[in-house]
C-alpha cells in the first residue's frame, strides 16, 4: 500500500470515480471526478488535532460500525494517502460560522471548505478494472438473528474485533457485554450456495477464512471452544488442507449441518443454536457466547454505471464477464480493458494478486507497442449514389459521419467503429462496410436458404453478444434443433431490411434478428436502430399479407447461452407451423414488391 | 388514467399495455409472459 | 460482384473428436470440394495446431489460394490465429473466413449426426459464398498512449498499479474511498500465510 502511494510513476487519485470513458484500445479518454477532500492531502501530517476538536461523532465505516469516528477523520491508521478527510454529509457546516473548529485548529492550515469537486481528463492506453466486491448482508436471513441479537456478527465484523487496529485494540470481546466470548460458533455459506436468498454460487473464500479465524482464536485464546457449522468444507488451494488439519488438531469442532434456528437467552445474551448434525444423524443444541456468520461475496451494488461506461458484460451471477473463460481469463469483452480481483469472481488475496499481475502482462503488451492496428471494419460512402439525405448521420452512434445539406456525407474513419448501422439505414445503397459488405452478407443470406429453404431458419447474430451467447450454448453443450443457419454481423444494426426480405423471398419460413441487450450494446445504442428497423419490417410484412410473427427479434447477452438455446428451440417450433402455401405466397408477393421497388428506383435514377 | 402503450408478443401472442414513458426514450421490450423480445407496439 | 480467378481453399477441422464425433467431417470436406471456385479441400485433425497451420500455408503457396475458409470453432476464438497464419503465407488477412462447426454445430447437436453434418455443410457453403466477396483491407495504425488507468485500489488494483509502474508505465490509480486498501485493509490476518494484510 505504502509503495503504491509513493511510487514515482503512480498517480494516486482517491475519493475519485470514473464518470465517462471514450475512445478505444490504446487511446482511451477518461473523465474522472475527484471529489473534494476539504483537506490538502499533501500538506496534512495526520496529526489528528482537527479530529480532537470536531464536535460530531459517526459510526466508523472501516470498523464496520463497531467504532466511531469524527466528521473529519483518517480512514485508518495506515491509510494511503496519510491524510485526514472531511465527510461533507457529516460535517456541521462548510460554513465556518456554523462550526469550522477544525480549520481553526489546524496549524498548517490544510483545511479548506472551498475546495470543489474537480473533473480530471486522463488519456490512457489500457484500463484495468479492479473494483472488487461487496460482502453479503445477512439481515434478510432472519433465522440467524443478525441485527436482532448483539452477539451475532459477520465475519468482517469479526476481523475488526480481533484486529489489533480494531475498535477494541485487539482485545477480543463480544459486542453485547464487552466480555471475551469463550464458546464461538461459525456458520458457513451465509449468502452463498442458496437458491432463494443470497447467491447460488460458492463464494470461494469463506471456508478458508473461517479456518484462519479459528486458528487465530486458538493461538491467542487456547481455551476458546469453537464450533464450525458447514455444508462442505472447501479447502482446495495450495497449503489449504494443512491449515484445515492444523485447525482440527487444535481442537476446533467441525459439524456438518447449518443451524435451523438461533435464539437468544435473554439473561446471558448467549445464543441457543439448533442444528441437525448430518454426520451423526441427530439434532443438537449449542449454547454459544458468540456466533459469526461467514458471509459470502457478491458483485458491487454500485458497479453498473462503470460497467456500462466501459461497455462490459456480466455473467448471470453479476460478476464481470471475461473474453474467454479459459484462454483469455483476464481480458474483458472490450479490447484494451482487463479484469483483476473480485470484480471478475470471488477470490482470495493470492488469486487477486495473481490475476492482477496477469492483467498487467496483458496491458503492458499494448502499452509497449508504438502503434496498434485497428480492424479495417469501417464504413465507406459512394458519393455518386449519396443523395445527401442525412439519414446515416442521424443513426451513427459515434457522430462519425459528416453531413451538410446538399453535400454527400463523409465518414470520419478514425471515429467509425464499424457497426454498420448507417449502411443498413441508407435507402440508396450508397454506404458499404469493409469486410461486412452488402454483397458478402447478401451472398451469405442467399446461401443459407440455397437448399431445403423450408426447413431453415435464417438467424442474424451480432458478434459481441448474441453470437457469443451461441458460443456459450456450445461450450455448455446445450442441445437445440439444427435448423438455424447463423450469419454473423458485428452489430445487429448492420442487418439491412433487404437481407431479411431476401431471405423470405427465397423461402425462409422464419428469420431471426438478434443482438445485445440495450444496456450492453457495443456500439453505444446502435441496436435501437435494429428495433426501429424490425418495427418497420413488421409493418411492411403485415401490409404485404405476411405474418409478422415470422420475423423474430431477440436480445441475447454473451452470458445467455441458455437463452440462445431456448430461442432456437422455440423458433424451430414456430418454423414447423409455417405452411408451404404461406411460403409460396410470401415468395410471390415479395418478388412483385421487389420488382416494383426496382422500377421505382430506376425511374428516380433517370430523374 | 395515464396514457397507455399497447404491445403484442409475436412469440406467444400475449397482448399487454404499459403506461407511456414520460420521455420518448426507447426501452427494451420483453413479453411479461414468455420473456421474448419479439414484442410489437400496436395500435 | 465477385472477382474472376477465385481460388478458394477449405480446411475442415476434426478438433480431435470435438467435431468429428458428431459431424461427418469427411463428408463435409468432400462436399466443399464440389463447390464452385474451391480448388482445395483438406481435412485436419487439429487445424489450429502447428501442422494444421503449416498445411494452410503450404496450400496457399502451392495452389495459389486467394481465399481461405477454415471450418472449425468459433471465429471469436481462433479467427485471429488463422488470420495471422494466412498473413504469414502472404495473403491479406481479410481474405480469410471461418465456418463455426463446433460451438454452433457439433457441440449443440450431438444427438443428431445427420442434422449436424447437414448444418456443417451449409455453414461451409455460406462461408465460401461469403469468401467470394471478401476484399483485401488495409488496417489503419493508431498511436498508443503509454499510460494505464487502474480502477479500484484494493489488493488487486494496488498490485496491478505497482506491476505496471515497475514495468515503466505511468499509472493512474483511481479509488472511490479516501484511502486505498479496499476490503483487504479491513482483514486482520490473511490465509494461507496467516500474516498481516496491510
Amino acid at each position: 500500500m505504502m509503495d503504491a502511494g509513493r511510487h514515482p510513476r503512480i498517480e494516486l487519485m482517491t475519493l475519485s470515480e470514473v464518470e465517462e470513458v471514450n475512445g478505444y484500445i490504446g487511446n482511451f479518454k477518461v473523465k474522472v471526478r475527484k471529489k473534494a477532500r476539504y483537506v490538502d492531502e499533501k500538506e496534512c501530517t495526520a496529526c489528528g488535532d482537527c479530529a480532537d476538536v470536531c464536535p460530531v461523532t459517526y459510526p466508523d465505516e472501516y470498523q464496520v460500525g463497531l467504532g466511531t469516528r469524527k466528521a473529519v477523520y483518517i480512514p485508518f491508521a495506515q491509510a494511503v494517502p496519510s491524510s485526514y478527510v472531511i465527510n461533507p454529509e457529516n460535517c456541521l457546516g462548510s460554513n465556518p460560522i456554523a462550526c469550522g473548529k477544525c480549520a481553526e485548529r489546524c496549524e498548517k492550515k490544510c483545511i479548506d471548505f472551498d475546495i470543489q469537486d474537480e473533473i480530471v481528463e486522463l488519456e490512457v492506453g489500457a484500463i484495468i478494472v479492479a473494483t472488487g466486491m461487496d460482502t453479503y448482508d445477512p439481515t434478510e436471513m432472519d433465522e440467524y438473528g443478525y441485527t436482532r441479537f448483539q452477539n451475532v456478527v459477520t465475519s468482517l465484523e469479526f476481523e475488526r474485533l480481533i484486529c489489533a487496529g480494531g475498535p477494541t485494540e485487539g482485545h477480543f470481546v463480544r459486542p453485547g457485554d464487552m466480555n471475551r466470548p469463550k464458546r464461538i460458533g461459525f456458520v458457513q455459506c451465509v449468502g452463498s450456495r442458496m437458491e432463494n436468498r443470497g447467491n447460488p454460487y460458492c463464494s470461494n473464500i469463506c471456508c478458508m477464512n473461517t479456518i484462519k479465524d479459528s486458528l487465530l482464536l486458538k493461538e491467542h485464546y487456547p481455551d476458546t471452544e469453537i464450533f464450525v457449522f458447514y455444508i462442505d468444507l472447501r479447502a482446495f488451494g495450495k497449503g489449504f488442507e494443512d491449515l484445515l488439519k492444523r485447525s482440527r488438531e487444535a481442537g476446533v469442532n467441525y459439524i456438518r449441518g447449518l443451524p435451523g434456528s438461533v435464539m437468544e437467552d435473554p439473561e446471558t445474551e448467549n445464543l441457543i443454536v439448533d442444528v441437525e448434525n448430518t454426520t451423526a444423524g441427530r439434532l443438537e443444541q449449542y449454547n454459544l457466547d458468540m456466533l459469526v456468520l461467514s458471509v459470502g461475496l457478491e458483485p458491487r451494488g454500485d458497479g453498473d454505471p462503470l460497467r456500462q461506461a466501459l461497455n462490459l458484460s456480466k455473467t448471470s451471477d453479476g460478476f464481470l464477464l471475461e473474453a474467454h473463460p479459459k484462454l483469455r481469463p483476464v481480458d474483458a469483452s472490450t479490447p484494451g480493458v482487463f479484469l483483476a480481483g473480485c470484480v471478475e469472481s470471488p477470490k482470495d488475496v493470492k488469486d487477486s494478486v495473481t490475476q492482477a499481475s496477469a492483467a498487467v502482462a496483458r496491458a503492458s503488451h499494448i502499452l509497449t507497442s508504438d502503434k496498434l492496428t485497428v480492424e479495417a471494419i469501417t464504413a465507406t460512402i459512394d458519393k455518386e449514389k449519396c443523395t445527401a439525405c442525412g439519414a446515416c448521420a442521424k443513426v451513427c452512434p459515434y457522430g462519425a459521419i459528416r453531413w451538410e445539406k446538399k453535400t454527400p456525407a463523409e465518414v470520419i474513419e478514425a471515429m467509425c467503429a464499424g457497426c454498420g448501422t448507417c449502411a443498413a439505414e441508407c435507402k440508396f445503397d450508397a454506404i458499404n462496410i469493409k469486410h461486412f459488405s452488402d454483397e458478402a452478407l447478401m451472398a451469405q443470406t442467399e446461401s443459407a436458404v440455397a437448399e431445403n429453404a423450408s426447413e431453415r431458419i435464417v438467424a442474424f447474430a451480432c458478434n459481441w453478444c448474441s453470437y457469443a451467447g451461441g458460443d456459450g450454448a456450445g461450450t455448455s453443450r446445450l442441445q437445440y434443433p439444427p435448423n438455424a443457419r447463423i450469419i454473423r454481423t458485428m452489430c445487429s444494426g448492420r442487418v439491412d431490411e433487404r437481407f431479411v426480405l431476401r431471405a423470405f423471398e427465397l423461402g425462409a419460413p422464419i428469420v431471426l434478428v438478434s443482438g445485445c441487450h440495450f444496456a450492453d450494446c457495443h456500439y453505444i445504442d446502435a441496436n435501437r436502430a435494429t428495433q426501429r428497423r424490425v418495427d418497420k419490417l413488421w409493418d411492411k410484412l403485415e401490409k404485404l399479407g405476411i405474418r409478422p410473427e415470422r420475423l423474430q427479434l431477440e436480445w441475447i447477452s454473451a452470458a445467455e447461452g441458455q437463452k440462445f438455446a431456448t430461442v432456437m428451440r422455440e423458433i424451430e417450433k414456430m418454423r414447423q407451423r409455417v405452411t408451404a402455401e404461406e411460403i409460396e405466397h410470401t415468395i410471390k408477393v415479395l418478388k412483385e414488391d421487389r420488382g416494383k421497388q426496382e422500377s421505382k428506383r430506376k425511374a428516380k435514377a433517370k430523374v | 388514467m395515464a396514457e397507455q402503450d399497447n404491445f403484442k408478443c409475436l412469440r406467444c401472442g400475449n397482448e399487454y399495455s404499459l403506461p407511456k414513458p414520460e420521455k420518448a426514450t426507447m426501452e427494451e421490450r420483453t413479453c411479461p409472459k414468455c420473456r421474448s423480445n419479439s414484442v410489437r407496439k400496436v395500435g | 460482384m465477385s472477382e474472376d480467378g477465385l481460388r478458394i481453399g477449405v480446411f475442415v477441422c476434426d478438433c480431435g473428436l470435438n467435431i468429428a464425433n458428431t459431424v461427418d467431417t469427411e463428408a463435409v470436406r468432400q462436399y466443399a470440394e464440389g463447390l464452385p471456385d474451391v480448388v482445395a479441400s483438406v481435412g485436419n485433425r487439429y487445424t489450429c495446431a502447428d501442422p494444421g497451420q503449416e498445411e494452410i500455408k503450404r496450400y496457399i503457396r502451392e495452389n495459389d489460394l486467394n481465399r481461405v475458409v477454415v471450418a472449425s470453432c468459433s471465429p471469436r476464438l481462433h479467427e485471429p490465429t488463422f488470420r495471422h497464419c494466412v498473413e504469414e503465407a502472404g495473403l491479406n488477412k481479410y481474405l480469410f473466413e471461418m465456418a463455426n462447426i463446433r460451438e454452433h454445430c457439433s457441440w449443440v447437436h450431438s444427438e443428431d449426426h445427420a442434422g449436424a453434418t447437414q448444418k456443417a455443410k451449409d455453414t461451409v457453403r455460406m462461408a465460401v459464398d461469403r469468401a467470394r466477396h471478401l476484399k483485401p483491407q488495409i488496417e489503419a495504425e493508431v498511436p498508443v498512449t503509454d499510460a494505464a488507468l487502474v480502477i479500484g485500489g484494493g489488493v488487486a488494483g494496488i498490485q496491478a498499479a505497482l506491476d505496471l509502474a515497475d514495468t515503466g508505465h505511468h499509472v493512474y490509480l483511481v479509488e472511490k474511498e479516501p484511502s486505498i486498501g479496499g476490503i483487504m485493509a479491513q482483514l486482520d490476518k490473511t490465509f494461507p500465510t496467516m500474516d498481516c494484510s496491510i
